[in-house]
């Protein structure tokens, strides 16, 4: 049972890094662009390293219990520092004088 | 002159190639390496210096002499960015300051400036530091990085990892640091006299280590001989004494890592920079 739900997270999140990859070849400028990236990459890798420490400590000893608290500090740094980074790269552009896209151009 | 280099540059390259003719096949089975040292190490790193990992044991015990050398080479590094770079901080006429409850910045002219306080804040001509965000987050994560340096540098024996990946992290740490304020915060912090006697302690710890053991009458870098301080029998002093080694190489990597950084990233001026 735990795994089908292991599974069903990370198909889940693959499904969100598909739709970010996607985001950053089709959306019209650098600044939309990020934005499917950096959102969609935080969220896939989220779900997929959820998926991953339910399936590590589904038999449950206190070596994978280890495992899945490691794969959880990933997640956490991951959620501090991927916006971040984004948060900095869109700043370097808007200090750069990049536009954003509007429609009428 | 330039003809000459080119000349040397050309010979050098041309020897490269007529000798590199001679070198065994890559990866073949009966090159002399192959046929004889690595078997030696697979075998007997275990019991010759109690290190589980092979190419720790190989680094820093078997071919201790290159990696010493190794960490000279960083350090020369770090010396000759240092004498091609730095020059004599010039005074510069005017500064900038910001007045921070108006949030008016001010140019200020003449010999005496005031001092940096929460009033008044010095900002730098050209860079303008990161926001708020950005440097609260590395404020948060450059500790985790440093402990995770640490771990790097006291796991090489069990894992992959030494003291030149724990140094390089740990000098990405401070360099983070200077990114995320500025080079005058980071160089209040963690001086370029800082640097540059720690590059110096390291590539000293490394020599010292080898030194000692010739005072206990063995080779140098015979890490056997220091099994008196270091404690346990002889094999155990070489797990120790590689550990010791690693520390050095470690320091000496962070320190130039931060030390080529700066003069880098100021053009040898180090007042303002990234």
């Amino acid at each position: 049972m735990i795994i089908w739900i292991s599974a069903l997270l990370i198909i889940i999140g693959f499904v969100f890094f598909l739709g970010g990859s996607l985001g950053m070849i089709r959306l019209p400028d650098f600044y939309s662009r990020l934005h499917a990236a950096g959102m969609l990459d935080t969220m896939g890798v989220f779900l997929s390293m959820a998926g991953l420490a339910l399936y590590v400590v589904h038999d449950f000893t206190l070596g994978n219990f280890l495992s899945a608290l490691k794969i959880i500090l990933i997640v956490v740094f991951v959620f501090i520092t991927s916006p971040t980074a984004t948060h900095a790269i869109v700043d370097a552009g808007v200090r750069a004088g990049l536009k954003p896209w509007t429609k009428k151009n | 002159m330039k003809i000459l280099g080119k000349l040397t540059i050309l010979l050098c390259g041309v020897l490269l190639m007529v000798f590199a003719m001679e070198f065994p096949n890559w990866g073949d089975p009966e090159s002399p390496a192959s046929t004889h040292l690595s078997p030696y190490f697979i075998q007997h790193t275990m019991e010759d210096t109690a290190v589980p990992n092979i190419v720790t044991s190989v680094l820093a015990d078997y071919r201790g002499y290159d990696t010493m050398f190794e960490t000279t080479v960083i350090l020369t590094a770090g010396l000759a960015c240092f004498l091609l770079l730095r020059i004599e901080r010039k005074k510069i006429p005017h500064r900038y300051y910001r007045h921070e409850p108006t949030g008016v910045t001010l140019r200020m002219e003449g010999e005496k400036y005031p001092k940096n306080s929460a009033v008044f804040q010095r900002m730098d001509a050209n860079w303008v530091p990161y926001d708020f965000v950005i440097s609260r987050t590395c404020r948060l994560i450059i500790p985790f990085i440093q402990i995770f340096a640490l771990y790097v540098v006291a796991h090489g024996h069990h894992s992959p990892g030494g003291g030149f990946q724990g140094g390089v992290i740990m000098g990405a740490s401070v360099i983070l640091f200077a990114i995320s304020h500025n080079l005058r915060t980071s160089i209040k912090n963690f001086s370029e006299k800082t640097a540059a006697l720690f590059s110096v302690t390291g590539v000293f710890i490394y020599a010292g280590t080898g030194a000692l053991c010739l005072l206990f009458g063995e080779v140098f870098l015979n890490y056997s001989a220091l099994a008196p301080i270091l404690g346990g029998d002889r094999v155990m002093a070489r797990s120790h004494g590689i550990l010791v080694v690693e520390i050095g190489v470690a320091v000496a990597v962070t320190a130039v890592m931060i030390w080529i950084y700066y003069n880098l990233s100021s053009a040898g001026k180090q007042d303002e920079g990234l």
